[in-house]
């Protein structure tokens, strides 16, 4: 009976994804959402899905721009591959990919099912889609809101994740390379210390509690915030010291790095990307993709998840950097970018309320997550905080960390670029550094493509 | 009588979910600002010891309710110090779910009981769904405190005076009450770096134990929170243009 419901719902959402491609609807997930509704475990009655080739990519950073790399790279290495590149990453989204690719009865019709899952979603999708490959990018503080504190999320994983899955886990980030202890067999991806590499000796300094006996985490080195060679000051937990894939010689000028033997050319590079990297490599040598199609891939590999773009505005090259609110790792990403330039810069942060979903509120708790210093400390002409209501505590939080006042400008304004930027005018550098969450995206570079 | 004021930032790597070391920094700043000396001892091992007799403030930021039972362990020995520490009128301040510790017990979702050192009449119980919003609220003399909360327990604080009136927000309960005083033991649901969000209640803390200490404050004068009173003005007024809140 459940089978009869389910073809019926199928034929019903098959019908919608024809009529929004006929009508040019945006949104990529509105049959899933049909069918979702329609039947709650709709994902469940898709035939010829080989658990064995699905793999789920979820954590708090990189579960876009990992699961496009991956499934580009296994594409083309010329496997069939059905995935939700769209972003679309709970169970209307999953929903939606498997009507794309499957027949008018269900039958599943591609090799490989990968698939970006959003992290409280995990659960409830491998019940109905129990995919054997979990790779896990990392589990950070993120959308604190929803999300609570990673515990939160990890011990959803930990609920989840059973000897039937094989776990792909950074080797470097403590929180989910824990998770270990409940997958049947984990392949750890890892990077060596590096010319990115850092530490930290400020006093402030904080790590987090070990997820297996809640003693402190000490990081040898650093190349991620929060991501680096660790260890915990009670237990034996600590990053191992024979990871499964390990890239080495990282080249960020020349854009290669080692893994193994092989050398690998790409385009983007940087700590985060490596780490994609590392996670593709890994899966690729599980499912015995040789080297050279592995590198075919990463030429090729163009990502529509990447948040960075630079205009011109009057002879000044404006970089602007979009980060994910409430999430400090991208945030702390963004800021060491912009200290890693010396050259004399101004730098505009425009961090707003969070209004994701009712109630909207004004958390500015991850300011104090990440560092300024750097940024503080690199030839800064002026710095401007911009945003309605929590523009005064990031203006607060950069002077908590050296910013000058008489070099602060703050701006308790939405969206009123004319006047944010009116002081672009004046400065002498033409160096411009812009930060801000994803919100203001649109009209920020609507602004500067019209200026241009 | 010591002419410092000391601050032990208790296991800042533990105790370390939403930027609150913010807080150590922010009684740093604003003893800067008395132009009093307040020093900061970091206590990053767990099963320290811990030198009651030379702190003044024992600051406990927000930590994951599965640490609680590990602070537990580790303090339950050094009990009856601690208890004699709060009778001599010093400070604690303790924020979110890590005052469990502090409660008679927590219950998480799946029924299991966390035992506290049962030095407050607390209890805490988790809750299914987070809820994140902001809180505004008044200590007793009026003082304003704004900032957020990310509530995963609901608490019960039984016949204890709460810190203050929620004139916003969810508070202990999604009553009017929010946080805890006790002596000068400080419990509050607003979390992250309150105190550099309201550097007076930081401001108040300080002044209290320099009258209990009988330390002079070099700085009589009025200090500088511009930035600071214009984030308070802002967030009252987000908080009175938006009508929504999860009970």
């Amino acid at each position: 009976m459940k089978k009869v419901r389910f073809i019926c719902t199928l034929l019903v959402a098959k019908m919608v994804l024809l009529a929004t491609k006929i009508f040019r609807f945006t949104g990529s997930m509105i049959s899933g959402k049909i069918a979702v509704m329609l039947q709650k475990d709709f994902v469940k009655y898709f035939t010829n899905v080989d658990f064995n080739k699905v793999i789920f990519v979820t954590g708090t950073n990189g579960k876009s721009t990992t699961t496009n790399l991956i499934a580009h790279t296994i594409e083309e290495a010329g496997k069939n591959v059905a995935t939700n590149t769209e972003g679309a990453n709970m169970m209307s989204g999953v929903a939606s990919t498997l009507i794309k690719n499957s027949s008018l009865f269900g039958r599943f019709n591609k090799e490989f099912l990968i698939l970006e899952i959003d992290e409280r979603s995990l659960r409830n999708i491998y019940k109905v889609l129990p995919g054997k490959n979990l790779c896990i990018s990392n589990l950070q503080k993120d959308q604190v809101q929803r999300n609570g504190d990673p515990d939160f999320i990890y011990k959803m994983f930990s609920d989840t994740i059973n000897k039937d899955v094989t776990l792909f886990v950074n080797n470097e980030e403590p929180r989910s390379r824990a998770l270990e202890d409940f997958a049947g067999k984990s392949i750890y991806f890892s990077m060596e210390r590096n010319s990115k590499s850092f530490e930290k000796d400020d006093f402030y300094t904080v790590t987090l509690p070990c997820p297996k006996c809640n003693h402190k985490i000490e990081y040898e080195y650093y190349n991620i915030d929060n991501i680096g060679k660790f260890k915990c000051t009670n237990c034996d937990y600590e990053s191992n010291d024979k990871p499964n894939v390990i890239i080495t010689d990282i080249d960020y000028n020349e854009h290669t790095f080692k893994c193994g033997k092989d050398t690998y050319k790409v385009s983007y590079i940087n700590p985060f990307y490596i780490y994609n990297y590392a996670v593709c490599i890994a899966v690729c040598k599980h499912f015995k993709i040789k080297f050279n199609d592995i590198q075919k891939g990463f030429s090729c590999f163009i990502n529509p998840a990447d948040r960075r773009e630079t205009y011109k505005y009057k002879g000044k090259t404006i970089r602007y950097l979009r980060i994910k609110q409430e999430n400090p790792e991208t945030f702390q990403n963004a800021l060491d970018t912009v200290a890693r330039d010396n050259m004399d810069k101004a730098v505009f942060i425009g961090l707003y309320e969070i209004k994701d979903f009712p109630p909207a509120y004004t958390n500015t708790f991850y300011f104090f997550d990440c560092n300024f210093k750097g940024v503080v400390e690199s030839n800064v002409e002026q710095f401007v905080s911009f945003s309605r209501t929590v523009c005064y505590d990031c203006a607060n939080r950069m002077i908590y960390d050296g910013a000058p006042k008489d070099k602060l400008k703050i701006y308790n304004v939405e969206d009123d670029f004319d006047t944010i930027f009116e002081t672009l005018d004046e400065l002498e550098t033409d160096n411009i550094y812009i930060i801000t969450g994803m919100k203001p995206y649109k009209k920020i570079k609507a602004f500067f493509e019209t200026k241009q | 009588m010591s002419s410092e004021i000391n601050l032990a930032w208790m296991y800042p790597d533990i105790l370390n979910l939403h930027g609150e070391r913010g807080n150590a920094q922010a009684f740093k700043h604003v003893a800067d600002l008395l132009r009093i000396e307040l020093n900061i001892d970091r206590i990053d091992d767990i099963e320290a010891k811990i030198d009651f007799e030379k702190y003044d403030i024992l600051l406990f930021n927000c930590g994951e309710l599965k640490v609680v039972p590990t602070m537990v362990k580790y303090l339950k020995p050094q009990l009856k110090k601690l208890k004699k520490y709060i009778k001599e009128n010093k400070t604690i301040i303790t924020t979110g779910t890590t005052s469990a510790f502090l409660g008679k017990k927590a219950t998480r979702i799946d029924g299991k009981e966390i035992e506290g050192l049962g030095i407050l009449d607390l209890e805490f119980k988790e809750r299914e769904l987070v809820i994140g919003d902001d809180i505004y609220f008044e200590l007793d003399d009026g003082t304003e405190i704004t900032g957020s909360q990310i509530q995963m327990v609901d608490v019960n604080i039984n016949n204890e005076k709460p810190l203050g009136t929620v004139k916003y927000g969810y508070g202990n309960n999604g009553n009017e009450e929010e946080g805890c005083i006790k002596n000068n033991v400080i419990f509050t649901n607003c979390l992250g770096p309150v105190f550099v969000k309201n550097p007076w209640f930081a401001e108040k803390i300080i002044r209290q134990i320099c009258e209990l200490k009988g330390i002079e404050i070099q700085n009589n004068g009025e200090l500088d929170y511009e930035i600071e009173k214009e984030s308070l003005k802002a967030t009252k007024e987000f908080i009175e243009n938006k009508n929504n809140i999860i009970k």
